[in-house]
């Protein structure tokens, strides 16, 4: 989740602090839509595997605590 | 010997400049004019002050607000004569030929990025601020049909900026009146998810859109979208560090109307543009 967090503050130079777990990152444009293909391919090297844009719904990216549970837990 | 009437129009009508352009005949007029009059009754209802864009938005604002990252292809562009080309125009040369420069101004593509525009570095305050605003829209398009789809045309637009929950009420309130001015004048709309025009359908955020709809549309039986709302979350906030009183960047949303889309669903449902009119007038008694 570091990487993530890193991530998120690089694009987000004006971020102070931590981001919550349940901090809405879509609606708060933390991750920016311009941004977000991006977003995919750093989660898909954390996890290991792929992400299908087709089985995926947008809560799933929601927040940092859904990211976790729906895209990393098995890496842990 | 009869004498024509200064009112009526010659035969064959107004004649068209060219593809996607269209000269409304007194009819049509008519039906723009009330039913543009009719869809402001949505800025009365929201006290949303009218106010006019500018007609010109500068190629350096709209980059800011990732207009040519999305659609490069939409701009059509204000361009003038080189100095060196007046002469020869002057003398009968043709100007089809003649090389254009950019002035730096594109015309709009849609009638809220000037109001967004004009208020760069301000704050709207945490009650919000809304504008009514319709212009001419210009969009370069693959193919022009009818009323349909138009090099130029009319857009209306009630624009909210304020806060997230604020934007969520103001499209929910748009698409409320949208449906009850489509009975008043018995049409019959569907409300679906809708992408904007983007260049790059594969990219970063067509993907995110495509997941997280920001734009729904309300289309005519024959699939012509006539109104939207799109939340555009703090993007413009943001990019034009507009703020919200102590929220932050602004949240901001758009219910917007295809003015002569419109006039085409009317004329769709009721068979003729006069069986329109009437039908318009009717509703607005």
């Amino acid at each position: 989740m570091e990487r993530i967090a890193e991530w998120l503050h690089e694009k987000n130079p004006g971020l102070d602090g931590p981001i919550a777990h349940d901090e809405d990152l879509i609606e708060a444009r933390l991750i920016d839509s311009m941004d977000f293909l991006e977003f995919i391919d750093l989660l898909e090297e954390l996890s290991g595997s792929s992400i299908d844009l087709q089985e995926v719904t947008i809560d799933d990216f929601r927040t940092l605590g859904r990211v976790q549970e729906r895209f990393l837990s098995a890496a842990g | 010997m009869s004498t024509r009437s200064t009112t009526a129009l010659p035969d064959g009508g107004l004649k068209s400049p060219g593809a996607g352009l269209i000269t409304l005949d007194p009819v049509r007029t008519a039906l723009l004019r009330g039913l543009d009059e009719l869809l402001t009754g949505l800025a009365a209802r929201l006290s949303a002050p009218e106010v006019v864009g500018p007609p010109l938005l500068s190629v350096e604002g709209l980059t800011r607000l990732d207009f040519f990252r999305n659609f490069p292809h939409l701009g059509v562009s204000a361009g003038h004569f080189a100095p060196d080309a007046l002469d020869g125009l002057a003398g009968g040369e043709a100007p089809g030929e003649l090389p254009l420069r950019p002035t730096g101004y594109l015309l709009p593509s849609a009638t809220c990025y000037g109001l967004l525009l004009s208020l760069e570095g301000r704050d709207v305050g945490e009650e919000g601020l809304r504008l009514s605003a319709a212009g001419r829209c210009f969009r370069n398009e693959t193919h022009y049909d009818g009323l349909r789809r138009l090099w130029g045309f009319h857009m209306r637009e009630v624009l909210y900026l304020g806060t997230k929950q604020g934007s969520v009420e103001h499209l929910e309130r748009g698409a409320e009146f949208i449906l009850e001015a489509a009975a008043l004048l018995g049409l019959e709309l569907t409300r679906s998810v809708a992408d904007d025009p983007f260049y790059d359908k594969g990219g970063s955020r067509a993907r995110l859109m495509a997941l997280d709809p920001v734009k729904h549309e309300f289309c005519a039986p024959d699939g012509t979208a006539i109104a939207s709302v799109n939340r555009h979350r703090n993007f413009f906030g943001e990019r034009l560090d507009i703020r919200a009183g102590s929220e932050g960047p602004a949240y901001s949303a758009c219910v917007a109307f295809g003015i002569e889309r419109w006039i085409h669903a009317m004329i769709l449902a009721h068979g003729t543009p006069e069986q329109a009119l009437d039908r318009l007038r009717a509703a607005r008694v």
